[in-house]
């Protein structure tokens, strides 16, 4: 098979990019994670800024990927950070939104529960909001990651390698087997993370 | 994909095509604005000279797309370029003699596709490399010869397809000795112009009548050891097309050696930067340079 001699004589390549590849996700989404959570816990703090920070999160998911490592070229240059700051502006909706999702559906009776127990708002957020919301706030992780795994063979638009490098000289020499060589691993990758933070989310669940 | 992309429009050309035609000449184009230019240009000259009527299937799927319709007799004439039908269609290595291409392809072309050659437009659209106008100016750049000098602590972004074909960078360093400070970027194509503009990298290889290399202050350096296969653009035409219209052949040697590489890339810049209209680029131009 074309594919399989292809890998055998570019291994080390194949596992140069797959590794600059699980970097821009890792990396990328971790900052998302940084970000997102504490926005998603300050929304359920300040209703009032709800509307504009989901609505501007929305909007970074609406613009074309190409078109975003456009507009971020003149401040962050090319390369890995430009395609991992694009990366991140696309994880961050649904991080806060799940994590807002979350904390918000916590039943108030629990929460009353907690106050009547003289917690303060810190401790009631983490021995008990956190704690209840975490199947929904890494739901969110968990599709915020699969997305950045699709997301971050774009990255080979501005010179930040990943399994896109495949891609795009397939696309750029007609050549079909290139094309698979890199979309092949990296919906492996996808499927792969898709799974690991579902078993997660199921040893979440039982926990509780 | 592009192949079946191909076959399905090429299917679609046949069942609309299947109708006769015997009163109008159809005039077909690849997927990009100087190809849809050139086409129009083509087709108004037809429409002002020989009062025929003029069908227009611009933008098909590009180089196979093409060539198939007009085997097929669903297009009577496209403009093609002389490299690609050289590599791409008659399958020829990358080429050595640059003067002999464009007479090895119309005979080739004459003899197995019954396709006609006329005189080219006079501009070579191949790759350019191309450098901000002030660094041309601040270190005296005017031929790629003179890029060594600068090479060493100048950083390049290409486009994948330049990094792949044999007729591209590896070539290049090689023939003009050219050590950048870190191995080339590779990037999107469209992007190199934006990162060029934006002083993210010092040297990239466009397309030498793109529109954008006025517009973003680039200059193209002279290709002094001649390294790029020429492709000179010229109408594409059946032979059978030719004997069907008497005037055919005499109206369109009119346009010939009438575009330069600069007003190629000026009608282009019109299209693609103004984003004004090509039926009135073409028309403009048509009474302006072809009276």
């Amino acid at each position: 098979m074309n594919l399989l001699s292809f890998y055998s004589r570019n291994s080390a390549e194949l596992l140069g990019l797959t590794w600059q590849h699980v970097y821009l996700v890792v990396v990328s989404t971790g900052a998302a994670i940084v970000v997102g959570v504490p926005l998603g816990i300050a929304l359920t703090r300040r209703p009032a800024w709800r509307a504009p920070v989901l609505g501007l999160a929305n909007v970074f998911q609406t613009i074309p990927s190409l078109a975003l490592l456009g507009f971020l070229i003149p401040f962050f240059g090319i390369g890995a950070w430009t395609a991992i700051t694009a990366l991140i502006l696309y994880a961050l909706l649904p991080i806060i939104r799940n994590t807002y999702t979350g904390i918000a559906g916590v039943d108030p009776a629990v929460r009353e529960a907690g106050r009547g127990m003289g917690m303060t708002d810190g401790e009631l957020l983490r021995l008990v909001e956190l704690p209840l919301a975490a199947g929904v706030i890494l739901a969110g992780i968990r599709v915020a990651t699969v997305v950045s795994v699709g997301v971050a063979t774009i990255g080979a638009a501005i010179g930040a390698g990943g399994l896109g490098v495949y891609i795009f000289r397939g696309v750029a020499t007609v050549d079909d087997t290139l094309i698979m060589a890199g979309a092949l691993p990296a919906a492996l990758l996808a499927l792969a993370a898709d799974a690991v933070l579902g078993i997660a989310q199921r040893r979440l669940a039982w926990q509780r | 994909m592009a192949a079946i992309g191909g076959r399905v429009l090429l299917t679609l050309a046949l069942l609309l095509g299947a109708c006769g035609r015997h009163d109008r000449i159809v005039v077909g184009a690849k997927n990009f604005t100087e190809s849809d230019l050139l086409a129009e240009i083509v087709a108004q000259q037809i429409e002002r000279r020989l009062h025929v009527p003029v069908e227009r299937r611009l933008h098909l799927g590009g180089t196979f797309v093409c060539h198939q319709a007009i085997l097929a007799g669903q297009i009577d004439l496209y403009v093609e370029y002389s490299g690609t039908a050289f590599t791409a269609v008659l399958k020829h290595p990358p080429v050595v003699e640059r003067d002999s291409v464009f007479h090895q392809v119309a005979s080739e072309y004459s003899r197995q596709f019954g396709l006609r050659w006329l005189t080219a437009f006079g501009f070579d659209n191949t790759f350019a490399i191309l450098v901000r106008a002030a660094d041309a100016e601040r270190y005296g750049l005017k031929a790629i010869s003179d890029l060594s000098r600068v090479a060493p602590r100048w950083h390049a972004g290409f486009g994948y397809e330049f990094l792949e074909r044999a007729d591209g960078f590896a070539g290049l360093s090689r023939v003009y000795g050219l050590h950048f400070a870190a191995p080339p970027t590779a990037m999107d194509l469209g992007l190199t112009y934006r990162a060029l503009a934006d002083r993210k990298v010092d040297v990239i290889a466009g397309n030498s009548t793109d529109g954008q290399i006025a517009a973003l202050h680039l200059v193209a350096l002279e290709d002094d050891r001649h390294y790029f296969p020429p492709y000179e653009a010229a109408p594409v035409v059946r032979a059978g097309t030719l004997e069907r219209y008497a005037g055919l052949a005499r109206a369109l040697e009119e346009l010939g050696g009438k575009i330069s590489d600069d007003e190629m890339r000026r009608l282009n810049a019109a299209a693609d930067v103004e984003h004004r209209d090509i039926r009135t680029i073409a028309h403009e131009w048509l009474e302006a340079h072809v009276p």
